[in-house]
């Protein structure tokens, strides 16, 4: 009964927010699609880490290179030289199914990490990744950048603004409906036991191996897909537009949103989403509270007060807001016995 | 030359992140910030003090740094997880960028090295800067192996990173020892920063690619061992110097990633076995 009750509830949510961008106005749509964005990456990845206990700092790297494999296939070789002129859908399918097989086959040497060897080797991923960006100029257009990528086409219609907002929350809603199906499965109580113990999982008869790379291609193939649809947003790609905090930021949210919850994860983005907007537009101000900001203030404001706010929610929130939050809740509604028990 | 010496750089940041790791089980991915802290205090020191008195202000004040960011990468005990340790570091590692980047702008800082003349050898040709960061580096590690062996402090830090709940039970303040551990890595790390400078200029954001690196040195051994560490980061500066030269430079960022991303690997599956 519960089940059910949730599947309506969240069914009711998402119809929601795929509706919510024809009521917003111009100003808020890309802040609204970009949270979407988030979203989609931040279910694969708190699959991956809140289920089967693995740490990416890569995932910038499989949403960049779902972006540039739509900015390839989809521009017209007379915008850029190197362009296929794709039709717009096959080029967004080609994004994830290329991510899903770079990361099926770095995934087998990558994943016998575990712990902080794998955050640290993903995150080089992402170093990497840049790096040949730059490199491979004539296929990336290098630091100058990819122009000339069209808006995406579904059966002739072109998909923008709010279409293209509710495109991305519709991708993000059937995400985690799938997300929540797996987690249900047995595939899902496998995956809880090798976060668990791996040791015990194995003696369990799981195949660890196997559902670890399944899930981390999944992953990859998600954030690729979200990478396809940034592109159709942008239609412009430089190295600029996937900086390393970029990874960073979706492991921030999958953590702050709650490990273990995919309702925690969309949370995540979604709060963390917003709060870089509005650190961002603080630092483009000339003055706050009376101050003159300086020139750099928008990159300290981003970096540094995001930086800051994230060790504050980690510190009293080790946990993550959503569990944290219910926590507290819990904790209010005991009264001065939950009181006492939390001094102890 | 210069790979030894970029290796030795790593190594003296990379042993610090094992000495913080056994000590506290965190591992500081603001150790590069130290490092870069390093390497631009020491800029802006140079010009007014004797080269010596203006590394040794540099270690001091960043070594400081280090303690405060220690007591806050700790947490509130018992509550902090593995997963939110790491995330609190990077955190301060973002901090303490865009405070560099406040201070002292967003171009590449350096400094004159010690000596322009270069050494000449038997016909092999040696700058003295080099000679002086893989110097410093041998007697620094040195120092710190004889200083955990044979001072009270030093036994306390072992102790710690032998079991913390251990140490506490015998009375030692864990919390406290933490602290000395990330101010003396966080030195280290500074003397390994301002040391390279004069070879490779530093920016605000190289912390990120240094903190990588140490981490692929202190990898080598397991994050257990100060001078498998201190071998990690000179194997992780000579290959990565020697594909650069043998193979086209246009990728040498790239492959010495991979190299690293090897080393991590080796060493891992290493502990897995054994």
């Amino acid at each position: 009964m519960r089940t059910a009750a949730k599947v309506v509830v969240t069914l009711a949510a998402g119809a929601l927010a795929v509706y919510l961008p024809f009521t917003l106005g111009p100003g808020n749509l890309t802040l609204y699609t970009l949270m979407g964005l988030a979203a989609i990456v931040a279910i694969g990845l708190s699959l991956l880490m809140g289920f089967a206990g693995q740490i990416s700092l890569g995932q910038g790297a499989f949403y960049a290179l779902g972006a540039y494999v739509v900015g390839i296939l989809a521009t017209p070789a007379d915008l850029f030289p190197k362009g296929r002129g794709l039709d717009p859908l096959l080029a967004l399918v080609a994004a994830p199914l290329a991510c899903a097989l770079v990361a099926a086959v770095l995934g087998v040497p990558l994943l016998r990490l575990r712990g902080h060897y794998l955050a640290f080797a993903t995150l080089a991923l992402h170093l990497i990744a840049l790096a040949l960006i730059f490199t491979w100029e004539s296929w990336t257009g290098g630091q100058i950048g990819l122009i000339g990528i069209p808006p995406l086409e579904v059966a002739g219609r072109t998909v923008t603004g709010e279409w293209h907002a509710a495109v991305v929350w519709g991708i993000a809603v059937v995400t985690l409906l799938i997300g929540l199906s797996l987690v249900a499965s047995r595939a899902g109580r496998a995956l809880r036991a090798i976060a668990t113990s791996e040791t015990a999982a194995a003696a369990a008869g799981i195949n660890v191996a196997g559902y670890k790379l399944q899930l981390f291609v999944f992953s990859a193939a998600l954030a690729g897909l979200a990478g396809g649809m940034y592109a159709y947003l942008l239609q412009y790609l430089s190295p600029d537009a996937f900086p390393l905090i970029v990874s960073i930021t979706f492991v921030v949210m999958v953590a702050v949103g709650g490990m273990g919850s995919l309702y925690g994860a969309v949370l995540g983005a979604v709060a963390i989403t917003w709060l870089q907007d509005r650190l961002q537009q603080l630092g483009t101000r000339q003055e706050l509270l009376g101050f003159d900001l300086p020139v750099q203030a928008p990159q300290v404001f981003s970096i540094g007060v995001f930086g800051a706010i994230l060790i504050g929610v980690m510190l009293f929130f080790p946990r993550g807001l959503l569990p944290g939050l219910q926590e507290l809740a819990r904790r209010a509604r005991r009264g001065r016995l939950g009181t006492l028990a939390a001094s102890r | 030359m210069i790979g030894i010496s970029t290796g030795s750089a790593f190594a003296l940041v990379g042993i610090g992140m094992v000495l913080i790791h056994r000590t506290s089980g965190i591992v500081n991915f603001a150790q590069g910030s130290f490092a870069v802290l390093g390497g631009l205090f020491m800029v802006r020191l140079v010009d007014d003090l004797p080269s010596g008195v203006a590394g040794l202000v540099t270690v001091v004040i960043v070594a400081v740094v280090g303690a405060l960011m220690g007591l806050i990468a700790v947490g509130i005990r018992g509550r902090t997880t593995a997963l939110a340790s790491l995330i609190i570091t990077l955190g301060l590692a973002l901090v303490v960028s865009s405070l560099e980047l406040l201070e002292f702008g967003d171009r590449p800082h350096t400094y004159p090295a010690v000596s322009e003349h270069a050494w000449n050898v038997r016909g092999v040709v040696i700058q003295p800067q080099y000679a002086l960061v893989i110097g410093v580096t041998i007697a620094a590690s040195l120092l710190l192996a004889l200083a955990l062996r044979r001072t009270i402090v030093g036994h306390a830090l072992v102790a710690c990173a032998d079991s913390s709940r251990a140490a506490e039970l015998v009375g030692l303040n864990v919390r406290t020892l933490a602290m000395i551990a990330f101010a003396v890595s966080a030195g280290l790390a500074a003397l390994g920063g301002l040391l390279v400078t004069p070879v490779v200029p530093v920016n605000y954001d190289s912390d990120v690619a240094i903190a990588v690196n140490a981490f692929a040195a202190a990898a080598f051994g397991g994050l257990g061992s100060i001078g498998f560490a201190f071998v990690g980061g000179l194997v992780l500066g000579i290959s990565e110097q020697l594909v650069v030269g043998y193979v086209d430079p246009q990728y040498n960022l790239a492959i010495a990633l991979v190299i690293m991303l090897v080393l991590i690997g080796w060493r891992s599956r290493h502990e897995v076995v054994t």
